[in-house]
């Protein structure tokens, strides 16, 4: 694939404990990739990463804090099981599961993320783009009023 | 099939003896295919209950259509008694304000068959006891085999005989293999990813976005559904493809472990849009994973709604 595949990072606010590491992703992402700032993974509903498929996303990766490290104690385990059953669903009818992937990410990490993302864009980039789902009309990506 | 006037005798009981305000049930419809929802508040409107193997609807939808406060009596079958059960867990409606007259069912018959193997304009449909079908059409008699002409989610039923009912009027049937649920379920993943979204787009491609799946189906009651909302637009309200796909992708996701697989939804579509495949792929996930079937009680919750660090699945470390 000649082009860069688009993607989009769901990032839970409290997962990225260096500063460093989220001065990177606010700041110095990518252009390709899309970045969309959760309280917690658990404030992810399903519609989201659809809205980001749909958008024209090639690769959608969360990431979130480990099981037993969550702000608010249980949302990235509720996640984690919506999301799962999500990609797996969306695998069923025609999106691959490899484009949806979820990032734990400890509170001792540095510099894992950008290091994960790297590896996921090749990994995507290896895929392809996407072209099973029907993605929205151009002037409507951005999801207002389409 | 369950001796009607038994039927009607308890419905006019509970009526006259005040234990419910309303009695939910078939009446005879426009056409002998189509039997159509009726309610009944008093006694002698009783008379017009009709309970046949063509009542295709879900009769649990209207459960969430009255106040809480009513006392509502309901001809229930397997399917619809696990979506009462789901729904009284969803705090829809107290179970104490309902009385559930149980009648195990052997199968709905999806009129459409009828009509594909006979051809012409049906005037009666009786069922006799050696499970045939007895057509009456313009040119004459037909004689079909009631396999033959079983919906397809009720060819696969796993769960007959009513659950939980007050009273069940008939008697139980053998429960269904849960094997044969997952066999079609396991059929299309083995099919390619090119095969499984040809057969999606093509499926979901001819709605025309008039949304009788939501409508028929007893666990689409929100107040305002994530298709109608103006802003944010979740997914494109027309019938372009990003629309339709968008809107059949989270119908079925939206019923993730409260889908009782009743194929309502599919019973309503205008378009003849098969959707099963669709909840039941999730419903068989729910089986598989977390050992969950909606609605054999009314007090376990669905594994969206509970959480445990114990998960073994692709997004586990």
């Amino acid at each position: 694939m000649s082009e860069t595949p688009k993607l989009v990072l769901f990032q839970c606010q409290w997962c990225l404990f260096a500063p460093a590491d989220q001065e990177w992703v606010d700041t110095q992402l990518p252009e390709n990739i899309h970045l969309a700032k959760v309280p917690c993974t658990g404030r992810i509903n399903p519609l989201y990463l659809l809205n980001a498929v749909q958008g024209g996303a090639d690769g959608v990766m969360v990431s979130g804090c480990l099981p037993e490290q969550c702000h608010f104690k249980t949302g990235n385990i509720a996640a984690r099981r919506q999301l799962e059953e999500f990609s797996d669903y969306l695998n069923h009818i025609g999106y691959e599961q490899d484009r949806i992937r979820f990032l734990w990410l400890d509170l001792q990490d540095r510099g894992i993320i950008q290091k994960e993302l790297a590896a996921f864009e090749a990994q995507i980039t290896a895929l392809g783009p996407a072209h099973n789902l029907a993605t929205r009309a151009a002037e409507k990506v951005g999801g207002v009023n389409a | 099939m369950p001796d009607i006037n038994a039927l009607k005798a308890e419905a006019k009981r509970i009526l006259s003896e005040g234990m419910v305000d309303i009695v939910i049930g078939f009446k005879a419809g426009d056409t002998p295919l189509h039997p159509q929802p009726a309610f009944f508040k008093t006694p002698d409107e009783v008379d017009q209950l009709v309970y046949n193997a063509l009542c295709q609807n879900n009769l649990a939808t209207y459960l969430t259509r009255f106040p809480k406060t009513q006392k509502i009596g309901m001809v229930v079958r397997g399917c619809e008694s696990r979506s009462v059960n789901a729904l009284v867990f969803e705090g829809q409606h107290p179970r104490e304000g309902l009385y559930l007259i149980g009648v195990p069912c052997d199968g709905i018959i999806d009129w459409r068959k009828i009509v594909e193997q006979t051809g012409e304009e049906v005037f009666s449909v009786i069922e006799q006891s050696d499970n045939t079908v007895l057509v009456e059409a313009k040119s004459g008699f037909f004689t079909l085999e009631k396999e033959t002409l079983l919906h397809e989610s009720c060819a696969r039923c796993i769960h007959p005989n009513p659950i939980s009912a007050d009273v069940v009027i008939g008697e139980l049937l053998p429960e269904g293999d849960p094997a044969l649920a997952c066999e079609k379920v396991a059929a299309f993943a083995g099919l390619s990813m090119e095969e499984r979204h040809a057969w999606f787009r093509q499926e979901a491609e001819r709605c025309i976005r008039c949304y009788a799946c939501r409508e028929a189906c007893p666990m689409c009651y929100c107040e305002e559904c994530f298709v109608d909302h103006i802003s944010p637009r979740w997914t494109e309200s027309g019938t372009t493809p990003a629309g339709m796909q968008g809107w059949h992708i989270v119908r079925a996701f939206h019923q993730t472990g409260r889908c009782t697989s009743c194929g309502a939804c599919e019973r309503a579509c205008p378009m003849d849009i098969k959707m099963t495949y669709l909840t039941e792929k999730l419903n068989e996930d729910m089986r598989r994973k977390y050992n969950f079937e909606v609605g054999l009680d009314a007090t376990t919750a669905p594994p969206f709604s509970t959480v445990t660090l114990d998960d073994k699945s692709r997004f586990v470390i």
